[in-house]
């Protein structure tokens, strides 16, 4: 696949074979291909998008390069990575309706078809619901189910469960397997929760065929997906890949069996003393020594949107209901806070309150104006190039200006960028940039982020926690909601949880992650990895565990024994079998 | 069916779209040959109590609703009353008021008023989605336009939203005024604009994908809720149509009904 103008193909030497009742993950960095793999199978590319392709796509046996997207939809079932594109009608019914009533079911059929369908994608209960009204989690189990609805030979899955709690990602996983224990569906998916996704059985749990694509959109390895993930755990750790635990242990420690392995957790107990450290592992501060005075406090917050009607109408009529109310809240100079909660607690309202873009219901919010960033950094982008969005609302002279930019630019690994439209990076350029815009405002004193991670891959995961941790060493203060909480572990000194409406949890990251009810309350499950290092550690030892794993790249040579890097075997019958 | 936006139930509200669109056709049409003040009067007075009544709307909101027709109207006949030539009833310099222009000047405007009743009837009581299906199913629009339509519906839903996300990301780093609150200059607001258009633009395409990979426009197609035209949807077509037959007839045996000759 080409696009013109361009002389490097954006991906080339693509083969894959997906038998009936089959499971393949398809895995790579971001920027790599992975969504357009999936688009070429759809007929997207190159029937909607000008790109050139070489090659040939057959479903069910038959020919289907020359076939347009809607005559290849007779076999393919597909979510697109954007959810909110994927729902277009007004009902949930009708939404999973609309692919029935194309395929032409039966009248009769069709409802009976939806609940299966809705079922399956653990949405049974959403089925009268209007779609406007749905969360991003909902909408994507809706989106789900109407893939499934019409029971296609081919399930095309791109990152399904970007937006669901840890009960969504188990419905996925639940549904995949469904549709290929009927015998019914062959699933080729992107994902990135590849723990979640496999639950309990570790690697096994995952799809059992895997694709590998390299950062330039070639075929890297396809195979097994244990033997894949084994063969070419450091090679894709380094490309910023995310791995299942097990996988991510191999290529850092070298030994396989994951948490259950001596070696490894030899690794993770050791102790790193005095000796100078790799450049990109943080040292661990001493808790609760660097605090200073506070930036920005909350009293008695009363949280929630404005009544509908506007501005003029808010005197009058009585305020919506609150999301949040009775917050108080203190950040620090030098510390990371979390916000912790499920879909709905009113993290976001919370940050937007803080930030003054909310006018708070009652109560107030003391100290000068924050800094922030959002879920979705395009939101944020004012500028036609990168080096105008980091300027952007910057005071001084224009030497002064430029020389802030230069800055950011180098300090956000934005150079090579520098020149470019924002809307053309990749997702974690996408948020380095926002960081870095928003950043240059060197007087804001507290950095406010609504789930910084979102969508990023390990390597820009990686990235944007040393971010955090930097600007809070220099003396800000950093409040961010995440879902993640092994990020959560690894970068936040505190954390606040928010349930019911109001402030449930407040304390050192490590002892309120410790605190299992209030985990469940906030709708979060710890991750294995967290669970294993709280359970073994004190909590200076889990905090420094977690973050010398993230920070570790694999060593350079690899494993002995793994059999070293191999050029992907690209034969059909090979890679099926 | 239910949109996202809410319809009060009513007579009015259950009737099948269509059947509304086509009665409010015909009924415009036939009062565009109608050039006297007093039948157009008639049937806005009707019109008014039946979309009041079969409509459970409130006199406020239909009133309000008139608003945009009464200043068409308004301007229709001012522009009537001191531009036709005719028999002058007041004269002041280069103003001149005639009889001719006052009476068709009144017709016009009722009639502006009268096809704007109807029309507000039809808006205030018809969800648009159901109007869409009906559309599709009972007037043979096609499926891709339809459902295209309706998915553009639902883009235009999340809009509202989508424009408070971005003026908030927006302002973030925007200058304040010295009372604290943010300086929203208009090119603020064209910037923001100009984020809304791009990714409004970029999700419609997602969407239309979205609706082709789940075979939008293969036939032979199914229809799992039909929108019948029931029999009371007849009775009230022609009731309708009966009616404003009847206003019109006997407007003509009384003698004040006028066709375009009015004009003339």
């Amino acid at each position: 696949m080409r696009a013109p103008g361009r002389s490097t193909p954006l991906l080339s030497d693509v083969s894959l074979h997906l038998g009936a009742g089959e499971r393949m993950l398809v895995l790579g960095p971001s920027g790599s291909g992975k969504s357009s793999l999936l688009q070429v199978l759809t007929g997207v590319i190159p029937f909607s998008q000008n790109l050139a392709l070489e090659g040939a796509v057959h479903l069910g046996g038959v020919d289907a390069t020359e076939l347009p997207v809607i005559e290849r939809s007779r076999r393919l079932g597909v979510v697109a990575q954007d959810p909110a594109a994927a729902v277009c009608l007004a009902r949930v019914d009708q939404e999973v309706a609309l692919p029935l009533e194309n395929h032409g079911v039966d009248r009769s059929e069709i409802s009976g078809r939806i609940d299966d369908a809705l079922g399956l994608a653990g949405a049974g209960d959403l089925r009268e619901r209007a779609t406007g009204g749905l969360s991003g989690g909902e909408v994507q189990r809706v989106a789900l189910a109407a893939a499934l609805a019409a029971r296609p030979a081919v399930l095309l899955l791109d990152e399904p469960t970007s937006m669901l709690d840890p009960a969504g990602v188990r419905a996925v996983r639940a549904a995949v397997d469904g549709v290929v224990e009927r015998g019914e569906s062959a699933v080729l998916m992107v994902e990135h929760r590849l723990d979640e996704l496999a639950g309990a059985r570790g690697p096994r749990g995952l799809p059992e065929h895997a694709v590998v694509l390299d950062g330039e959109g070639r075929m890297l390895a396809a195979g097994p997906t244990v033997q894949v993930l084994a063969e070419n755990a450091a090679r894709l750790h380094d490309a910023g890949c995310w791995l299942p635990l097990e996988s991510e242990l191999l290529a850092v420690v070298g030994h396989p069996g994951g948490l259950q392995a001596e070696p490894v957790r030899e690794w993770l107990r050791e102790r790193p003393t005095g000796e100078p450290q790799t450049a990109g592992t943080p040292q661990i501060d001493p808790p609760a020594a660097a605090l200073g005075e506070p930036l920005l406090s909350a009293r008695s917050l009363q949280v929630g949107h404005p009544s509908p009607g506007g501005r003029s109408a808010r005197r009058r009529r009585p305020l919506a209901p609150p999301v949040l109310a009775g917050v108080d809240l203190d950040l620090r100079a030098g510390e990371v806070v979390a916000l912790l909660g499920s879909n709905g607690s009113g993290k976001t309202s919370l940050l937007l309150t803080l930030a003054g873009l909310l006018p708070a219901q009652a109560g107030a919010v003391i100290g000068a104006r924050p800094s922030m960033v959002f879920q979705y950094p395009e939101l944020q982008f004012v500028g036609h190039r990168v080096r105008d969005e980091i300027a952007f609302g910057l005071t001084g002279s224009g030497s002064e200006v430029a020389q802030v930019v230069d800055r950011q630019l180098r300090l956000h690994r934005l150079e090579h960028v520098a020149d470019r439209d924002p809307y053309r990076l990749s997702g974690g350029e996408k948020r380095r940039l926002s960081l870095a815009a928003m950043l240059a405002h060197v007087d804001r004193r507290v950095l406010l982020a609504d789930e910084p991670t979102f969508g990023l891959d390990r390597r820009d995961t990686v990235a944007t926690a040393d971010v955090l941790r930097g600007e809070a060493a220099q003396g800000r203060a950093v409040l961010f909601s995440s879902h993640d909480l092994r990020f959560v572990a690894t970068v936040a000194d505190r954390v606040i949880v928010l349930a019911d409406g109001r402030k449930a949890a407040e304390g050192e990251t490590t002892a309120v992650l410790r605190d299992a009810s209030v985990v469940q309350r906030a709708g979060l499950e710890l991750p294995a990895l967290v669970a294993w290092v709280l359970a073994e550690f004190d909590d200076v030892d889990a905090v420094r565990a977690l973050r010398r794993l993230s920070a570790a790249s694999a060593p350079q040579e690899p494993p002995a024994g793994s059999g070293g890097p191999r050029r992907a075997t690209p034969s059909p019958a090979e890679v099926s079998r | 069916m239910s949109g996202a936006e809410t319809v009060r139930d009513s007579p009015l509200a259950r009737r099948n779209p269509t059947v509304k669109l086509a009665v409010l056709f015909l009924a415009s049409v036939a009062l565009l040959f109608v050039l006297d003040p007093v039948t157009p009067s008639v049937v806005y007075l009707l019109g008014l109590i039946g979309v009041i009544v079969g409509g459970r709307l409130p006199l406020r909101t239909v009133l309000a609703a008139q608003l945009p027709f009464l200043a068409f109207a308004v301007g229709v006949f001012s522009i009537n009353v001191l531009s036709r030539p005719g028999t002058v009833v007041w004269q002041e310099g280069p103003l001149r008021v005639t009889v001719d222009g006052l009476i068709v000047g009144a017709a016009l405007a009722v009639r502006t008023l009268a096809i704007g009743i109807l029309s507000i009837g039809f808006v205030l009581t018809t969800d648009s989605l159901a109007l869409m299906t009906s559309l599709h199913q009972n007037a043979h629009l096609g499926a891709r336009p339809s459902y295209a339509l309706m998915a553009g519906y639902r883009l235009l839903q999340q809009l509202p939203g989508e424009w408070t996300a971005i003026r908030d990301a927006q302002a973030v780093r925007a200058p304040l005024r010295r009372n604290g609150s943010v300086h929203r200059t208009p090119a603020s607001f064209g910037r923001a604009a100009f984020t809304l258009l791009v990714l409004a633009i970029r999700r419609g395409e997602r969407m239309a994908q979205s609706l082709e990979s789940r075979g939008l426009g293969l036939q032979p197609r199914t229809v799992w809720n039909p929108v019948r035209v029931g029999s009371l949807d007849v009775v009230f077509g022609a009731s309708i149509v009966a009616g404003l037959g009847v206003v019109i007839g006997i407007a003509g045996l009384l003698g004040v009904l006028r066709g375009p000759g009015a004009l003339f």
